[in-house]
C-alpha cells in the first residue's frame, strides 16, 4: 500500500458541529424513549385487549422493521398522510423517539412484571388510588431496575441516529460524508467520524457493564 | 389524498429481486459471522493476553460505532487501504459479517461463561485433549444455550442489513426508495417495503420467545 495519509485534511470544527447534532438528536429522543416508553409499557399490560392490542402492534412494528424504513417512512410519509411540514430535526426526533419508545417499552415490561406482588397489595391497604400507586411504587422500582437496559438503548439511539443522515439532517455522519468528499480523503475522515462515535458510546457501554457486575454481586 | 397500492404489483418483480438480495446477504452474513463469533468468543476468554486485547478492541470498537459509518468505511476506504477492487456484494459482506461477528461473539462469551467448572475439570480428568473439549463439550452447549439471543442478532443483522441500501447495493429498500421516488408515490411504497421487513422480521422474534419457553425447558440446560 502507497497511500499517505493526511489527517490535517480532516478538519474537525463542522465534525464537531456535526456531533452536538447527533447528541441533540439523542438526548430528545430519550426523553421521549423513557418517559413515553413507560406509559406505553403499561398501555401494552393493560387488562382490556381493545387498548392491549393496538399499542402491541406498535410496539412489534418499530421492534421488527429496520430503523433506516421508519425514518424514511417518517420523512416522507408523515407530512403527505397528516398534511403537517415539520422542520427536518423535530421529524428525526420524531423518528428516533417512537423507535427508542417500542425497545424501551419492552424493558419497562420485564421491570413492571418483577415488582412484587406485595407491594402493590401494601399500596391498596394504603389506599393509594392506581395513579399514585405506580406514581410511587411501580415507576421507581421499574425505572431503577431497568436501567442499565434504557442505557444501552440509549446508546443503541445515539448510533441509530447516524441514519437521518441519510434524509440529509446534518448530524455527525452526514458532515463526515461532505467532507469526505470535499477532501477526497475518506480515509482520514471516515475514521476519525468513527472514533468519535467510539469515543462517546465506549464509556457508556463500560458504565452499563459496571453497573450489571454490581447487581449481580449484590444479588449473589 | 388517495392510495393506490395496485401500483406496486407493477414493481412485483423488482421488489423481490430485492427481497432476495437482502436474504441472501444476510444468510451468508450470519453464516460467515457467527463462525467468526464463536471463534472470537473462545478468543475473549482465553489465557493469552493478546489474543484477549486484539478480540477485545475488535468488538468494544465495532459495537461502539454506528454501523452505517462501518459500513461507509469498508466501501470507500478497504479497496483504497488494499488496493484491490471490491464487488458490492463482497464490501457488504465484509462488513455485515464483522458487525454480526461483534455481536454474536458477546453472546457466545455469555454462554460460554454459563458452562460449570467442573465440566472442564471432568474433561481434564478423562484426559481429553484441547480440541476434543472445544468440539465435543463446549461448542454444543454453549450453541444450545446461545441459541435464542442468536436467533436475536439475526433478526438484528435482517434489519441492520437495510443500510447496504445507502452505499448502494440494490437489496429491498434501495429498491423500494427508488420505486418511491420513480412513480412519487412514497407512501403506498414504503409502506409495503416496511411490511415486507415486518412479515420476516416478526415470526423470528415470535419464534425467539417460543424457543426460550419450551424447547430450552425441555432440554433442561
Amino acid at each position: 500500500m502507497n497511500y499517505t495519509f493526511d489527517f490535517n485534511a480532516v478538519s474537525i470544527s463542522p465534525l464537531l458541529q456535526g456531533l452536538w447534532v447527533s447528541l441533540e438528536l439523542t438526548a430528545a429522543a430519550n426523553v421521549i424513549g423513557v418517559v413515553l416508553g413507560f406509559v406505553l409499557a403499561l398501555l401494552i399490560m393493560s387488562n382490556y385487549r381493545m387498548i392491549r392490542l393496538p399499542f402491541m402492534l406498535f410496539v412489534e412494528l418499530f421492534r421488527c422493521t429496520p430503523a433506516i424504513v421508519q425514518i424514511v417512512w417518517i420523512f416522507y410519509c408523515v407530512p403527505m398522510i397528516f398534511d403537517v411540514f415539520l422542520d427536518p430535526i423535530t421529524m428525526g426526533v420524531l423518528a428516533l423517539g417512537l423507535n427508542l419508545m417500542a425497545f424501551n417499552a419492552e424493558a419497562y415490561r420485564a421491570a413492571i412484571q418483577a415488582v412484587p406482588r406485595e407491594q402493590l397489595d401494601a399500596g391498596i391497604a394504603l389506599g393509594l388510588s392506581p395513579l399514585q400507586r405506580i406514581l410511587y411504587i411501580v415507576f421507581p422500582t421499574a425505572f431503577r431496575a431497568s436501567i442499565p437496559v434504557l442505557l444501552t438503548n440509549g446508546i443503541v439511539i445515539f448510533q441509530q441516529s447516524a441514519l437521518v443522515a441519510i434524509v440529509a439532517i446534518q448530524d455527525l455522519m452526514y458532515q463526515g460524508k461532505t467532507l469526505a468528499t470535499e477532501t477526497y480523503r475518506p480515509i482520514e475522515t471516515f475514521t476519525v467520524v468513527a472514533l468519535i462515535y467510539f469515543a462517546v458510546s465506549f464509556p457508556i457501554t463500560q458504565i452499563v457493564g459496571l453497573l450489571e457486575r454490581r447487581r449481580q454481586l449484590l444479588s449473589s | 389524498m388517495t392510495l393506490d397500492f395496485a401500483i406496486l404489483l407493477r414493481f412485483e418483480h423488482a421488489l423481490l429481486l430485492g427481497l432476495w438480495t437482502t436474504i441472501k446477504l444476510t444468510v451468508i452474513c450470519i453464516a460467515l459471522g457467527c463462525s467468526l463469533g464463536f471463534l472470537v468468543g473462545l478468543a475473549r476468554t482465553s489465557r493469552n493476553l493478546a489474543l484477549r486485547t486484539i478480540s477485545g478492541i475488535y468488538v468494544e470498537f465495532f459495537r461502539g460505532t454506528p454501523v452505517l459509518i462501518q459500513l461507509f468505511w469498508i466501501f470507500f476506504c478497504l479497496p483504497l487501504i488494499l488496493g484491490v477492487e471490491l464487488s458490492n456484494l463482497a464490501s457488504g459482506v465484509i462488513a455485515l459479517t464483522l458487525y454480526m461477528g461483534a455481536i454474536t461473539s458477546e453472546t457466545f462469551r455469555a454462554s460460554l461463561k454459563s458452562i460449570g467448572h467442573e465440566q472442564m475439570d471432568a474433561c481434564v480428568a478423562l484426559g481429553l485433549s484441547r480440541n476434543v473439549r472445544i468440539v465435543n463439550v463446549v461448542l454444543p452447549q454453549a450453541v444450545l444455550r446461545a441459541i435464542p439471543t442468536l436467533l436475536s442478532n439475526c433478526v438484528s443483522l435482517f434489519k441492520e442489513s437495510a443500510l447496504v441500501s445507502a452505499v448502494g447495493m440494490a437489496d429491498l429498500m434501495f429498491v423500494g426508495q427508488n420505486i418511491s421516488n420513480n412513480t412519487a408515490r412514497p407512501v403506498e411504497v414504503l409502506t409495503v417495503v416496511a411490511l415486507i421487513y415486518f412479515a420476516i422480521a416478526f415470526p423470528l422474534t415470535r419464534a425467539v420467545s417460543l424457543i426460550e419457553g419450551r424447547i430450552l425447558k425441555k432440554l433442561a440446560i
